[in-house]
């Protein structure tokens, strides 16, 4: 009974980190960058709602409907720190030698992270949505209700950029400069834009994801690290660019964590998720779903 | 690149003529050996001066300890081709090897550290058949993982403290390490100038360039890489074997620090990687920068140390060596009429596509 808890915390868990890695997968696709800062964006999302929310009621703590107020604001600041964040820095390097671009998102990633820590001291903290009832029990298993509600709010916005891609223009613009820039550019899109919309909209669902994960987990200035490297590895078992390959890789992920936390301990977790990545590096490269940039 | 150049190039020209840059470089490749000779002797004089024991000793050791990890680092980053994103890991080996020998195991300082040196080129050995399968991307997160799952083994394991470290009293002389780390650094230096003019640096250079054809021409490109990344194991190893009691303390963090990992990186590249003076010059010259910092501005050293890698991305990626080098080959293209001037910086732009 024990690992059917582990797997059904872990598939609840594990949908946030399929919410980041899908952002992350969005613009390693599109713009061919691995945004080592990207992290720092859930981080931020986070921070973001917390500071809403103490601004509303005095402490960070809300109603259910109060609290998914706050994450809109959140979308909206993350949307536009990932626009500057491309305008001003990652387009200098785009084109050159990758490691220059790892190097400029690096560089941007622990310089935010000294900034927060300035800003909001190195204390973890977390928002409290109170609820008469915090949790449910189904069939002998403990669902927390707060973490079922963050499961679907990543799923939401999951389908929604999903959604924003397949149907609206810029979706399609987007698509077009993935697939390629030149001949996007001849038909008359304006490619440095997409891109930092691309950005943008990677760091949004990042950003709101961060709110959640400042409701079930806790938040603090360097934790976006773990999100990016967690992405990464769910990014490489999905395949580049594939948006259902990112949600099954987040969802095993979380449930392999779980189960190591819960039958080893939850220090061995990150240990063994990175074993995982360079086993499964050198076994199929390509990623389990892997294909070229999503069409 | 190209654009910049010509802006700064008034400016530029008056305070330094290219023709007298391009004197300095081919005095500096014709007299590499007795340069770095005089370098060293200058280097091992210092703690005569009255030095020894003060804030300047420790500064300059710390110095010296960076330009190893730097210069460790561009051997495979820079030279091959391979950004490392966790050198980090062969320095905490180290590092922990000899607080472990010669705390538990009452083991003499210095048959510790020969030990930790050649633990560190084990593991890289092992890792590097690993790790240097995967290119670009992939390669650089491969290493950072293993740096961090490094840094959490030896938070969970006992032999290595915990998360709480060890603390080592009985360390030898600041002078010792001080000489120990120059001397470390010397030999680094000899032995990637003397490499580089060999079959074995032509090849490293060969495979950043274009691996494929590196292979198509019949070298085992495997056998080079992994000797390269044994090579940067040894010396960061080195590096960590004597910094744990140098610095009388060692944990988790400090032993596996990612921070110091970029710092390493960032040194390279502003002094110019790929050269054999320029991490060395870029470390000295951002320690410094970082030393001011942490003395005048405390808490304020990683947005420091990510805007200077973002500053150095975006204006100077060939770094100090690479960027005077660049200009002083303007020399010829006055000299031979504008023919064939800055062939070689488009090969170095193409390197590491896939």
């Amino acid at each position: 009974m024990a690992a059917t808890q582990f797997v059904v915390n872990g598939l609840l868990v594990g949908a946030l980190f399929a919410g980041v890695a899908v952002g992350f997968a969005l613009i390693w696709g599109v713009v061919d960058i691995i945004n080592l800062a990207h992290g720092e964006m859930v981080m931020l999302g986070g921070y973001t709602s917390y500071w809403v929310l103490t601004l509303i009621t005095g402490n960070a703590e809300g109603s259910p409907l109060l609290f998914l107020a706050t994450i809109p604001v959140a979308i909206a600041v993350l949307f536009g720190i990932g626009y500057a964040l491309q305008r001003t820095l990652v387009s200098r390097v785009i084109g050159t030698d990758i490691f220059l671009t790892l190097l400029v998102t690096f560089g941007a990633s622990i310089a935010i992270q000294q900034l927060a820590i300035q800003a909001w001291s190195a204390n973890p903290r977390s928002i409290q949505v109170s609820f008469a009832d915090p949790s449910m029990t189904l069939a002998g298993i403990v669902v927390p209700k707060m973490k079922l509600v963050a499961f679907a709010g990543a799923l939401v916005l999951t389908a929604l950029m999903y959604v924003f891609l397949q149907k609206t223009r810029t979706g399609r613009a987007i698509r077009a400069v993935s697939q390629n820039p030149e001949a996007a550019a001849l038909v008359g899109i304006d490619v440095e834009h997409t891109r930092a919309v691309t950005f943008g909209v990677s760091s949004a669902i990042a950003g709101g994801i961060g709110t959640f994960i400042a409701v079930i987990l806790n938040i603090q200035p360097q934790m976006g690290l773990i999100y990016t490297l967690k992405s990464f590895i769910i990014v490489v078992f999905g395949g580049v660019g594939s948006i259902p390959g990112a949600l099954i890789g987040g969802l095993l992920l979380g449930s392999v964590e779980e189960l190591v936390a819960g039958f080893a301990s939850s220090q061995w977790t990150l240990a063994v998720s990175f074993s995982l990545l360079i086993v499964l590096l050198i076994l199929k490269p390509k990623g389990l779903f892997g294909q070229e940039a999503e069409q | 690149m190209s654009t910049t150049d010509e802006e700064s190039g008034g400016v530029l020209r008056s305070i330094l003529p290219p023709e007298q840059v391009d004197r300095f470089l081919g005095t500096c490749d014709d007299y590499g050996w007795p340069l770095l000779g005089l370098g060293a002797l200058v280097a091992a004089s210092f703690p005569l001066l009255g030095l020894e024991g003060g804030y300047y000793m420790t500064v300059l050791t710390e110095m010296f300890l960076f330009a190893i990890l730097a210069l460790s680092w561009d051997i495979v980053g820079g030279q091959t081709g391979y950004p490392s994103f966790g050198n980090m890991a062969f320095f905490g080996i180290g590092a922990y090897a000899t607080a472990i020998l010669t705390k538990d195991f009452a083991v003499a300082f210095p048959v510790a550290f020969l030990l930790a040196g050649l633990l560190a080129v084990t593991f890289a050995a092992v890792i590097g058949i690993v790790v240097l399968r995967l290119r670009g991307h992939y390669f650089a997160i491969a290493t950072l993982g293993v740096l961090l799952v490094a840094q959490q083994v030896s938070r969970i394991l006992e032999i290595t403290g915990g998360a709480s470290g060890k603390i080592l009293l009985e360390t030898p002389s600041a002078e010792t390490f001080y000489y120990l780390f120059l001397g470390v650094l010397v030999f680094e230096m000899a032995l990637v100038y003397y490499l580089s003019g060999t079959r074995f640096g032509f090849v490293l250079n060969a495979i950043r360039d274009d691996e494929e054809k590196a292979t198509a021409m019949g070298f085992n490109t495997t056998y080079y890489k992994t000797a390269a990344w044994m090579l940067a194991g040894l010396f960061t190893g080195f590096a960590g074997a004597a910094y744990s009691l140098f610095n009388t303390f060692i944990d988790p963090q400090t032993a596996y620090n990612g921070a110091w990992n970029v710092e390493l990186i960032a040194m390279a590249l502003l002094g110019g990687s790929g050269t054999v003076a320029g991490p060395v010059i870029g470390a000295f010259g951002l320690h410094t920068i970082i030393e001011l910092v942490e003395t005048y501005a405390v808490g304020w050293q990683l947005v420091l140390l990510g805007g200077a890698v973002i500053i150095t991305v975006i204006g100077f990626p060939k770094g100090v060596v690479g960027t005077l080098s660049e200009y002083a080959s303007q020399m010829d293209y006055y000299k031979h009429g504008g023919m064939a001037a800055t062939d070689t910086d488009d090969g170095s732009e193409v390197s590491a596509d896939e």
